[in-house]
């Protein structure tokens, strides 16, 4: 799971060097999401930091 | 005057430019066996989402590409951050061999601050968003080519290796080895101060 952010982004840029900007465009979204998933999942305890 | 030729040839250098910092984390994984933690691997991800929006600049420099950039980087910058604040209270410790006197994940805050600085600074250069007289759409070639194939095998290599070190869930908090090869490590391991939230 930790490897598919790598995978789209690696996909969009195949799409990039074909020149097809929409594909490019929705799997780089593709990849935030992703990436905002496992940040969500990785991001639980609460920091040992007084703000 | 920035021309759209201008913007694309440096949208490539920068590209390169980011590059750097994954070959150089790449490079320390396999020569030093430093293995990533999870939220560096997802500092390397937000790098090469980056890398996507100014991939595309390479082609056509257009602000919404610039956007893709800042957003990313922006998600990028946020996991970096969480990373310094695990580390930030003195007596903490931290996570792998600093380099030039900060650790990775604080080199990566730096680089993508330096990426949001960047590409709103090329915002503000319209010049290249003006249409061209007889203009066609340019195809990759030369250096654009280059920095996007480069980029694209540097994504691609982190997407195998981080199969081999993951398999295909979650990562540990400290990774030791390749789960792939050797299985998975042996329960009880002491968290670190490294990867992940759960570890403090």
């Amino acid at each position: 799971m930790m490897a598919l952010p790598f995978f789209t982004a690696f996909l969009a840029l195949l799409t990039t060097w074909r020149g097809w900007r929409g594909a490019t465009m929705a799997l780089w979204a593709l990849t935030i999401v992703v990436l905002l998933v496992l940040v969500k999942l990785h991001f639980t305890d609460a920091l040992d930091i007084d703000l | 005057m920035m021309t759209p030729s201008l913007a694309r040839t440096l949208n490539a250098l920068g590209l390169v430019a980011i590059s750097v910092p994954l070959l150089f984390a790449f490079t320390d994984q396999f020569v030093n066996h430093d293995l990533p933690c999870p939220l560096c691997l997802l500092q390397r991800a937000g790098f090469v989402a980056a890398g996507i929006g100014i991939a595309l600049n390479a082609i056509e420099p257009r602000p919404a590409h610039y956007a893709m950039a800042i957003v990313s980087s922006i998600v990028g910058a946020a996991v970096s951050l969480r990373q310094i604040a695990l580390h930030v209270v003195p007596g903490t410790g931290g996570y792998g061999d600093p380099f030039l006197g900060m650790h990775f994940y604080t080199w990566a805050f730096v680089v993508f601050v330096l990426i949001i600085l960047g590409s709103a600074a090329m915002l503000f250069l319209e010049g290249q968003f003006e249409p061209e007289i007889g203009y066609q759409r340019p195809r990759l070639a030369g250096l654009g080519l280059f920095a996007v194939a480069l980029f694209a095998l540097i994504a691609l290599g982190n997407a195998v290796s981080t199969v081999a070190e993951c398999e295909l869930g979650l990562c540990p908090d400290n990774p030791t080895t390749y789960q792939l090869f050797e299985g998975q490590p042996a329960q009880g391991t002491p968290p670190d101060d490294g990867g992940s939230a759960t570890a403090q």
